[in-house]
């Protein structure tokens, strides 16, 4: 097979040296290494823009998805969740007249899988009459009794479904595994096209490449009508930051207007699911369900599930909730149906399968099984129930088997055939893909999306590519490592544009229908205390360092008080060394100090990270920027100074961006009650250190210096640092932004503006508290402020705090559990 | 016989609970050889909600959402209970017939032979127990001598120990210990029974407090007790084995529910609304033949 030459043109330039992989077959060549028309139509169109500006394009492609990337990460230990498909370079180009192949294809086993879900959870004939075996269902993990003659509100199982295909040797495609529990991916086909269709708009609009936002419209058109007025809408039931997916089911959440919930947010009372929200509890009627079901219920599924929602089913069953999809429809995923499927498409449709799926033997049954074992060295072996895109571990090729291997084998297919399938090994296609500098073909395989609408079934004109990182072919080998591509279809008219998303991409916080739930006021509260607990820390290693390199004995004096200070957060260990340089980096970096800037920004994270669909890219950068100057290993070559400086400059600018970016909606409340509750809290901290009895001038500049008022104080007083002018400025002056007195005059206007408060006269304990401390704050004497009153307004801060906190931000479901027989 | 059954279980949180959700799986079922004459259930705080159902395997199941503030939950049952023995067939299949005919059929009733045919949440098929089991199942041994064989080896070979095992243990560690309780004795007589591609089901129920004139004290009673129900093919049907106690089920035992293992079944499941953990559950029972006619 010969590979494509050089012929002049830069964009075909591209494609110079491509050769397909001996014996597969290749979307952009043909077999005799030649480039096929509609490839040569994009290499064409990106030649045009010649090779610099072309170098250019492909940068601004891994820069919009690295910085969809940077905002999209998960935080937790083990360091996973980036992205797991870059996006290639080049999409994945399918003709218009294949295509229509395709979508006939998908919908019609969207059909056949609807149909399939309606008998087994129904009359169940297809059992009865002998043509899915009892024992193929019930072997199902994903068979819930408990939803058995259920029928499910609006009536469909299925309202995502989507199928993994790939293109065999033959040239046809074949539908590899089927998607119907809760199919992920859409949400990163759309970022892949918002990313390629920006780089490569010239193309993109000249090819005329098919829209993606009428599939999601149509989505999200299907799914309003199963709410009524009165709840909160549509919601995306998510199993949250630690799973995989969960950047796209927050990018998706957002896209569509979803509010994005956990299964801790829900709560069933009177027979209905209720969001807990901070303005109480308020009606869910449908769910776009990206839990797996055994988790969706730890009362009547899974009872150890933690990320459930206790009761669940039983709403199901009472017809008040619409799952999207369906509890029980990733049945359809089970491997050992496949065998099945070609018949009941004649059974249920009375049509063949349009698009071949893997030849499949369920050992369950004498005759197949005997199939199996005698052709063991051609075919792979699977677990039967496993979902059909489970791969690798779990699939083992029979020619690869030692003679002991097959023995063991051939002795559980005897015992337990049921838990056995054979499957044909399939080898699939490849596309170019950059590698190394250079176009490369990989194997590949595509998700294909259909959304059930109230007549039939609508297909997304595109979809999630992968392709393998290793040139194998074999289906089994395709796994995590490889990138992702944009589909484009070629389109034969052009629709209208239309996209879902903001113009302004960096929209801070999404009307989310005027809906906050608990868990996402919580995490705003929390970092809101953690940002300015940071800041807290760092201008008190600031300080500190500074001043333990003074001889002055009053200097290293208030340098340990400083420590004492920083001791108390846990920021150095208890016995209260100075700031040396070697103590304030790690007071600064330290991961293992609780209380250390690192410590505390890493906290702030991890609420950050739950967020992900209410903070700007802007806000999530700054706080990666923060973690930057203050990691250890990071590249930055400075000292503790160098670095607080850099630190207290993001978190001013970060400052900034929530002050005058993030729109003022009741999120933005609890964020700034968490930052004036924890200000002020260091505020009496360090003025009870430093700035009582008979501190010391050296002490009063620190206290000063901390509380960022030097400048105010030299432009109000003229005289030398004094205790009583210090403290009212610091404590009692509400004119000072950085006074104990302005975070409480701050605080109760916010309290005042939550959900609940002050419409009234019937003050909630919140409100009442923070009447109490302004009462306490304001109208005082400098001289009243004394360690008394100190404690008095520490309390209340904390009073304040826990009451808002149990109003607003707690309460959940918790699993009791059971006792066991004979104890 | 007639027995009268009373059952109290306890709850106690470390706080305050202002919300709970339980599922109680108490009820003696009406079946072929068992009817409940009589039953009662009350609760403690008094206001909580209460409604029947039935789950899929035909388990009577009471669902309880207590909306009072309460820092313990009780459940109390009283129940009346004919028993009846139960035949025992005479010349059962091979076990390899029974395991072919379980796959075979076309029946997905809740007490269709398919639904206990595999692996569940509690109870694998690991190849240690699968050894242990194939000693009873020789090459066309009867279905019924072959399990009476395993019953009676599992209560010969498995120690009888409270401690040694807790309500999550898996069978393959109780296994290895040779030690355990009834739970443990069913999980393991039920994987070893699956290993060989038979159903088999679990079952939660109540033996009689006092033994029969005559016969030693049975372990299992004065609390919760468990055993097994083996399948014997289409002609026999299910017929129960008391692996801890080496018994046919019969005229001491009342059945209250039957699912795939311990998980299906659990008496007491439920969901607290909490800042505080929960501090303990009891369960006192008594299990005792009626004295006086039926209240």
């Amino acid at each position: 097979m010969s590979s494509v030459g050089a012929d002049g043109l830069f964009g075909i330039g591209l494609a110079h040296g491509y050769r397909a992989l001996d014996g597969v077959s290749d979307e952009m060549v043909d077999g005799s290494g030649a480039l096929r028309p509609h490839w040569r139509r994009l290499l064409d169109l990106l030649g045009e823009l010649g090779s610099e500006e072309l170098d250019a394009r492909f940068e601004q492609l891994d820069g919009s998805l690295r910085s969809a990337g940077a905002s999209f990460r998960v935080y937790d230990a083990s360091g996973s969740g980036e992205r797991s498909w870059p996006v290639s370079r080049l999409p994945l180009l399918i003709d218009a007249q294949e295509w229509r192949g395709i979508e006939a294809g998908v919908i019609q086993r969207a059909r056949l899988q609807e149909a399939l879900l309606q008998d087994v959870y129904g009359p169940q004939t297809l059992v009865a009459e002998g043509a899915l075996p009892a024992a193929l269902v019930a072997g199902s993990p994903e068979f819930l009794r408990p939803l058995t003659k259920v029928r499910p509100r609006g009536g469909k199982y299925l309202r995502l479904y989507a199928a993994d295909l790939s293109r065999g040797p033959d040239g046809r495609w074949w539908v590899m595994a089927d998607r119907a529990q809760a199919p992920s991916g859409a949400g990163y086909a759309l970022e892949n096209r918002l990313a390629s269709s920006a780089a490569f708009a010239e193309a993109f609009g000249a090819i005329g490449v098919e829209r993606l936002a009428g599939f999601f419209q149509s989505f999200r058109e299907s799914l309003a009508q199963l709410t009524q007025p009165g709840g909160v809408g549509v919601c995306m039931l998510s199993p949250g930051p630690m799973n995989e997916t969960y950047v796209e089911q927050a990018f998706l959440a957002r896209y569509l207007g979803y509010l994005l919930v956990e299964g801790e947010d829900l709560t069933v009372r009177d027979e209905n699911v209720y969001v807990r929200t901070v303005a109480g509890l308020r009606r869910a009627d449908a769910l776009v369900r990206r839990l797996d079901a055994d988790f969706a219920d730890p009362l009547e599924l899974n009872a150890h599930s933690r990320i459930g929602v206790a009761g669940l089913a039983r709403v199901v069953r009472a017809g008040n909730v619409a799952l999207a999809n369906a509890l029980g429809a990733g049945f359809s995923e089970c491997r050992a149906l496949l065998g099945f499927l070609p018949n009941l498409a004649q059974r249920l449709l009375g049509e063949d399968l349009i698009l071949p799926n893997v030849a499949t033997w369920w050992c369950g049954q004498a005759r197949e099984r005997t199939h199996v074992i005698d052709n063991l060295h051609n075919l792979a072996i699977a677990p039967s129930f496993a979902p059909a895109s489970s791969t690798a571990s779990d699939v083992r090729l029979g020619a690869e088997l030692t003679a002991r291997e097959r023995e063991r084998l051939i002795e559980a297919l005897g015992r337990r055939g049921m838990d056995f399938v054979g499957q044909e090994i399939v080898s699939l296609s490849t596309m170019p893909v950059w590698r190394e500098g250079r176009l490369t073909p990989r194997p590949f395989q595509i998700r294909v999306f259909a959304a059930a609408t109230e007549d039939g079934w609508t297909i997304m004109p595109g979809g999630f590519c992968r392709a393998s990182a290793a040139p194998d072919a074999r289906a089994i080998s395709m796994q995590q490592g490889g990138v992702s591509a944009d589909v484009w279809i070629m389109g034969e008219a052009r629709g209208p544009a239309q996209s879902l998303l903001p113009a302004a991409a960096d929209v801070e916080v999404r009307r989310h229908v005027g809906a906050l739930t608990s868990r996402a006021a919580d995490n705003l509260f929390w970092l809101g205390r953690y940002l300015e607990r940071a800041e807290a820390a760092i201008r008190l290693v600031r300080a500190g360092h500074a001043r333990a390199q003074f001889q002055d004995r009053s200097e290293r004096a208030t340098a340990q008080l400083i420590s004492d200070l920083l001791a108390e957060r846990g920021a150095i260990n208890d016995d209260k060394p100075l700031l040396t340089r070697k103590i304030a980096m790690a007071a600064l970096t330290s991961t293992r100090l609780m209380g250390s800037a690192a410590g505390v920004v890493g906290a702030a994270r991890r609420s950050a990270s739950r967020l992900r669909e209410r903070l700007s890219v802007d806000v999530v950068s700054a706080i990666e920027e923060l973690a930057e100057a203050l990691n250890a290993a990071s590249r930055l070559k400075a000292g503790p100074l160098e670095r607080a400086e850099r630190a207290v400059r993001v978190l001013s600018a970060l400052s900034g961006l929530i002050g005058e970016n993030m729109a003022q909606l009741t999120g933005w409340r609890f964020l700034e009650i968490g930052r004036r509750i924890e200000r002020a809290l260091n505020i009496l901290d360090s003025v009870e250190v430093l700035g009582l009895d008979d501190a010391s001038p050296a002490s009063l500049a620190a206290l000063l210096e901390l509380g960022d008022s030097s400048i105010t104080y030299a432009q109000r007083y003229f005289v030398a640092h004094a205790r009583r002018p210090i403290v009212d400025l610091l404590v009692l002056d509400d004119t000072n932004p950085r006074s104990c007195a302005f975070q409480i005059r701050k605080l109760h206007e916010l309290v005042l503006q939550l959900p609940g408060e002050g419409a009234d006269e019937t003050a909630t304990n919140a409100g009442r508290l923070a009447e109490r401390l302004s009462a306490r704050a304001i109208a005082r004497e400098a001289g009243d402020v004394d360690r008394s009153l100190i404690a008095n307004l520490r309390e209340d801060l904390y009073t304040l705090s826990d009451v808002i906190a149990e109003r607003y931000l707690s309460n959940r479901d918790r699993l009791a559990f059971s006792f066991r027989a004979d104890e | 016989m007639i027995f009268d059954l009373r059952v109290m279980t306890i709850s106690t949180y470390e706080g305050d609970v202002p919300f709970a959700r339980h599922v109680l799986r108490l009820r003696p079922v009406d079946k072929p050889g068992q009817r409940v004459l009589d039953f009662s259930i009350d609760v403690e705080p008094a206001s909580a909600s209460l409604s029947e159902g039935v789950d899929f395997f035909g388990n009577a199941d009471t669902s309880v959402a207590v909306s009072e503030t309460h820092q313990r939950f009780i459940a109390r049952v009283r129940a009346r209970v004919e028993v009846r023995a139960t035949s025992i067939p005479g010349v059962t299949p091979s076990w390899e017939d029974v395991a072919r005919s379980a796959l075979e059929s076309r029946d997905l009733s809740p007490d269709a032979p398919a639904h206990f045919l595999y692996p569940s949440r509690m109870v694998g098929v690991p190849d240690v127990i699968r050894t242990y089991a194939e000693e009873s199942f020789p090459p066309g041994r009867a279905i019924l001598e072959a399990a009476l064989d395993f019953n009676a080896r599992l209560r010969a070979d498995i120690a009888y120990d409270t401690e040694a095992t807790d309500v999550s243990t898996l069978p393959e560690d109780a296994f290895r210990l040779r030690r355990g309780v009834c739970q443990d004795y069913a999980h393991i007589m039920i994987s070893g029974l699956r290993a060989m591609g038979l159903p088999a089901a679990y079952v939660s129920g109540f033996i009689r407090t006092l033994p029969p004139p005559g016969q030693p004290r049975r372990e299992g009673a004065d609390s919760m007790h468990a055993w097994v129900s083996v399948w014997l093919g289409d002609a026999y049907g299910w017929l129960g084995l008391d692996p801890t106690n080496a018994l046919i089920v019969g005229e001491e035992h009342v059945v209250v529910a039957t699912g795939r293992d311990y998980a299906d079944v659990a008496p007491l499941d439920g969901v607290i609304v909490s800042a505080g953990a929960q501090r303990a559950v009891e369960i006192a029972v008594d299990l005792a033949p009626a004295q006086t006619a039926a209240p």
